[in-house]
């Protein structure tokens, strides 16, 4: 553990390295394997702090389910992992604890939310990491990292015991270097959780078994949209070669639409925002973490929430107390789901035509560190290919598909049907077979 | 008085009686020792999700249909946002939008029918404790299912509200959905009340009126408020809409001291729930364990067995003692005895009983005997109420107990004699009091006899006798 | 350009409970006005035949039985407030 510390340094991915890691009691093909948390996610009698101030100290109570399986499945967990405070950021840069660097360029972001889990898989300090993805927390971090990063069909995995960013749109997912090790993970937190009345009421299938399969006739979109301006030339060309490889094993590619797209972004911010001030109304300082030093009720609530949130969190806050209020519910909120429909449904439509849809996972490679983080709405449209999947409920993984020139990993994205992981794990293994883009390990140093 | 024509709409709380939460699995004991029936999903922690208690939803719709509400087939739970010490998330799930059951009603003795506008599932807030200068928490009752019904702006009085509440709490009781205890704070009640011009179709300013901790307080309440609005009105000024506290002590109303702006509790739909749909057969089951409701069975009684209508409001207001009742008198068909019997001595034994009437073990048939043998003057008064008690919670024979405590009455004039006698050479001056026109005491002197028989004397025979032997 | 002026951030200042100095007012409300004027371009969109998406997989109807699981972990939720005293929670005055 001293030695993960000292690796970590300058990376600063983890939040804590436990003294006494939590050795799982079970068997599995995982049982022994090392796995990093990220810190919104609750482990019992540890700290979680969502890279907050308010909640600061603040240790968890009880267990995620998704713990529970960890535990039950024999793996070990060794500490927790940065992100943006309560996983409001693109970045890992709007975190308490500091920002986490790109173990490819520690000038660069790995991404975010889970830019900790993302960057300790990338430096090989953990095999596993688990992140969660509410508007592409996981895949755009996986990209900036050059890491396998997958997004779970809403209601795969249980949402019990991880901090509520967007009820509608959370998933917790995992961060590893290949596919096979995803599929096994997957294998293990998946299911449905009793507590968790959002979660599915599905068999889990083994996904190991969906390795290494023929690819042959299965049919990708790619929508035509994802591929206008704002795409750096060499991410697009990065995808382009992606699908040459795959076509390559007798995948069949055809353009398709999906014209509502543009309005992704704005539709996501609206309800992300507005759930997220919500769920984020519990911390008062009443029952845990911090709590101001006041005389008065009203004075305890406002202070505390003043000194405890971040900008960026009350930037959310903000955004989404005003599109729920009176007068603006309609025009915000209200419009919001409807679009959302619209939104899915451009996808349901072109899975009538086609099996997956593979697009960039974000429109550039990692950005220097303080380069966008003033700019709250060029942070937001980073993410304006990972949200769609997250509207719609789908599944959706980032793989690596290249290098730039100056060597920064670049990330493709596959999106399926809802309750279809197999086919992205498929065709995500099938291109593996024939890349070594997941084989290659960074070496930290300033570009 | 009048010019004004009073407009009253009730808002009623009501506790349904599950044995765990809405939302979680703790329980919903409030006898409890504070802050014991905690989890994370009640006290608000960080990452917990709801999850929704299906005897909430049945004991729900046995309410609307009780009601005759039209039940949507599908409903949802919305968030009402806002901050308060007792609301763990600081917001409320509950339901806005799309209520479980609208547009029922509830009929008045009159016969007017109350409209329920809505009723829908919510769930309940912790307790608060004032000290001087800080508060104190307790999270035991957050999470307890609510059911909130909210009746039409159609109550023209405060006797009309006493009615409707009186027969909304029996109605509740009868389908077994709660016990509907407002001291205990398993039902609770705010109005609505204004005041406008005889014939004005147009509505007067609304007051709300809260802190009324029993159907009394708030006839009181709202007679209150009809006389401090007309005083308002008549001077020509308006009436300001605000929230207005009773004031059991002072019998007023004072208006709210933290001035409530109106609140912007920005209802979304709560997207941890999704939605629920009746299952099938769900309706028919619970429509079927219906039972005769408490009106319909008022009215039935009292065409049946021609009784007064207060001692029926007695039979009625427990749904178990006008059964008891009916049972009793299939057997022994004088059902004017068999109501005194039950709503005197019966039902001032069973309130003394520790669980009341669930308490009583005493059928029908041995009842039935206590009321025959008075009648047949075999039981005097007292020791009839005395086999009763030793009856009421055992329902051991009724012909045992008189024989092994020798209570039957003794009615023989030669057994008297000699009692009455030993009485009046014991009492000389009570004697003498009544022979003085005293008259009480004669009351004095039946007494003595009582006791010296042991209870057992016919009263009335052993005043009769006494009075003759004193005429000599 | 939608701004969201200083009254309308006092507004939602309260509803939200967090306090702001002059200068965050000030530059939240032009961050927003930036924001809001981005996501009005949903109005574009004719949505009136159109139903809002609550339901991402068409399944409800998930229930608990009523039975009671004590928690567990009552001493920890005590422990965990900041402030409590004997079997509660303690906060200041509150004023009804």
């Amino acid at each position: 553990m001293q030695d993960l510390k000292k690796l970590d340094q300058p990376l600063s991915s983890f939040v804590q390295v436990f003294d006494q890691p939590i050795k799982g009691e079970g068997k599995s093909p995982l049982a022994g394997a090392a796995i990093a948390i990220k810190d919104n996610i609750c482990i019992k009698g540890k700290t979680i702090t969502c890279a907050s101030k308010i909640l600061a100290g603040h240790k968890a109570v009880y267990n995620a389910t998704v713990i529970d399986k960890l535990k039950a499945a024999g793996l070990v967990i060794v500490g927790t992992t940065n992100l943006d405070e309560f996983a409001f950021g693109s970045s890992t840069e709007n975190s308490c604890y500091g920002p986490t660097k790109n173990p490819w360029d520690l000038t660069r972001v790995p991404g975010g939310s889970s830019g900790g889990s993302a960057a300790a898989v990338a430096a090989r300090l953990v095999p596993f990491a688990l992140g969660s993805d509410t508007g592409g927390s996981i895949r755009q971090p996986a990209a900036f990292c050059g890491v396998v990063g997958f997004k779970p069909t809403y209601g795969r995995v249980s949402r019990y015991g991880l901090i509520a960013f967007g009820s509608s749109l959370d998933q917790i997912g995992p961060l590893t270097t290949n596919f096979s090790d995803c599929a096994e993970l997957l294998n293990i937190i998946s299911g449905h959780d009793p507590k968790d009345s959002t979660s599915a009421f599905l068999e889990t299938p083994d996904f190991t078994k969906s390795l290494k399969v023929p690819v042959k006739e299965i049919k990708v979109g790619l929508p035509k949209e994802y591929f206008s301006q704002g795409l750096d030339a060499q991410v697009k060309e990065a995808i382009s070669s992606t699908a040459d490889i795959l076509k390559k094993k007798k995948v069949i590619f055809k353009e398709i639409s999906l014209p509502h797209s543009r309005y992704a972004v704005a539709t996501y911010y609206i309800i992300a925002s507005s759930e997220a001030s919500s769920n984020l109304q519990r911390f008062d300082g009443v029952r845990y973490g911090l709590r101001a030093v006041t005389k008065s009720l009203a004075d305890l609530y406002a202070r505390t929430r003043q000194q405890g949130f971040g900008l960026e969190a009350k930037r959310r806050i903000f955004l989404g107390t005003y599109s729920l209020s009176s007068g603006y519910y309609d025009a915000y909120y209200l419009k919001a789901l409807k679009v959302r429909r619209l939104i899915k449904s451009d996808f349901d439509k072109a899975f009538e035509e086609v099996d997956a849809v593979l697009t960039p996972t974000s429109p550039t490679v990692a950005f220097k560190l303080g380069e966008r983080v003033k700019d709250p709405l060029s942070m937001y449209l980073s993410d304006v290919y990972t949200i769609p999947a997250n509207l719609s409920g789908l599944p959706a993984v980032s793989f690596p598909c290249g290098f730039d020139k100056q060597g920064l990993p670049i990330g493709a994205q596959l999106i399926s049907r809802a309750f279809d992981e197999e086919t992205l794990i498929k065709l995500g293994s099938a291109f593996e077979e024939s890349t070594d883009f997941h084989k290659q390990i960074p070496v930290f140093k300033e570009k | 008085m009048s010019e004004f024509e009073t407009v009253i709409g009730l808002e009623v709380h009501v506790q349904l009686k599950t044995k765990s939460k809405i939302f979680c699995g703790c329980s919903v004991d409030s006898q409890s020792r504070p802050n014991t029936n905690i989890c994370p999903v009640c006290c608000g922690y960080p990452g917990v999700l709801p999850v929704f208690n299906f005897q909430a939803f049945k004991l729900a719709t046995r309410v609307c249909l009780a009601f005759n509400c039209k039940i949507n087939p599908s409903i949802y739970f919305e968030r009402k946002n806002y901050f308060y010490p007792d609301l763990p998330k600081n917001y409320q799930i509950s339901q806005y939008q799309r209520p479980l059951g609208e547009k029922g009603s509830l009929k008045l003795l009159s016969g007017k029918p109350i409209g329920i506008n809505r009723v829908h599932l919510e769930e309940d807030a912790g307790k608060l404790i004032h000290k001087d200068n800080y508060s104190l928490v307790d999270y035991n009752r957050t999470g307890t299912p609510l059911l909130e019904i909210v009746s039409e702006a159609e109550i023209n009085s405060s006797q009309e509200a006493f009615e409707y509440l009186t027969y909304l709490k029996l109605t509740l009781q009868y389908i077994g959905i709660s016990d509907c205890d407002m001291e205990k704070g398993s039902l609770r009640c705010d109005a609505n009340i204004s005041l406008r011009a005889k014939g004005s179709p147009k509505l007067g300013v609304k007051v709300e009126i809260k802190n009324m901790n029993s159907f009394k307080g708030v006839k009181a309440a709202l007679e209150y408020e009809i006389k401090r609005q007309a005083v308002v009105l008549e001077k020509g000024e308006k009436v300001i809409q605000e929230t207005r506290l009773w004031d059991q002590e002072l019998s007023k109303t004072t208006p709210m001291r933290s001035k409530e702006k109106a609140h912007d509790y920005r209802y979304f739909p709560e997207p941890d729930l999704l939605d629920f749909s009746l299952p099938p057969g769900l309706v028919a089951e619970e429509k079927s364990s219906l039972g005769e409701l408490p009106l319909d069975k008022r009215k039935r009684l009292l065409e049946s067995y021609s009784l007064g209508e207060k001692e029926t409001d007695v039979l009625i207001a427990l749904r178990e003692l006008s059964d008891f009742f009916e049972t009793a008198v299939k057997r022994y068909a004088h059902p004017k005895e068999v109501l005194n019997w039950l709503i005197g001595p019966f039902l001032e034994q069973v309130n003394n009983l520790e669980g009341g009437f669930s308490a009583v073990r005493i059928s029908a048939e041995n009842f039935v005997k206590i009321v025959r043998y008075f009648s047949e003057n075999k039981l005097n008064n007292l020791a009839a109420k005395k086999v009763l008690s030793l009856a009421l919670e055992t329902d051991q024979d009724v012909d045992e107990i008189i024989n092994s405590h020798q209570l039957t009455q003794m009615s023989d004039q030669g057994e008297l004699e000699k009692f009455i006698e030993e009485a009046l050479s014991d009492n000389p001056k009570a004697v003498e009091e009544y022979l003085s026109g005293k008259s009480q005491a004669m009351q004095f002197l039946v007494g003595q006899v009582m006791k010296k028989t042991k209870g057992k004397a016919n009263p009335k025979l052993a005043r009769e006798m006494l009075e003759r032997r004193l005429e000599r | 350009m939608s701004k969201v002026d200083k009254k309308t951030v006092e507004y939602v200042a309260e509803l939200a409970r967090i306090n702001l100095t002059e200068e965050e007012k000030e530059s939240l409300g032009q961050e927003l006005s930036k924001i809001i004027s981005y996501v009005d371009q949903l109005k574009e969109l004719d949505t009136q035949e159109v139903e809002p998406l609550r339901e991402l997989q068409a399944k409800g109807d998930v229930f608990r039985p009523d039975k009671v699981s004590p928690s567990g972990c009552r001493a920890e939720i005590l422990n965990n407030s900041p402030l409590s005293e004997g079997d509660y929670f303690k906060i200041p005055r509150v004023i009804e």
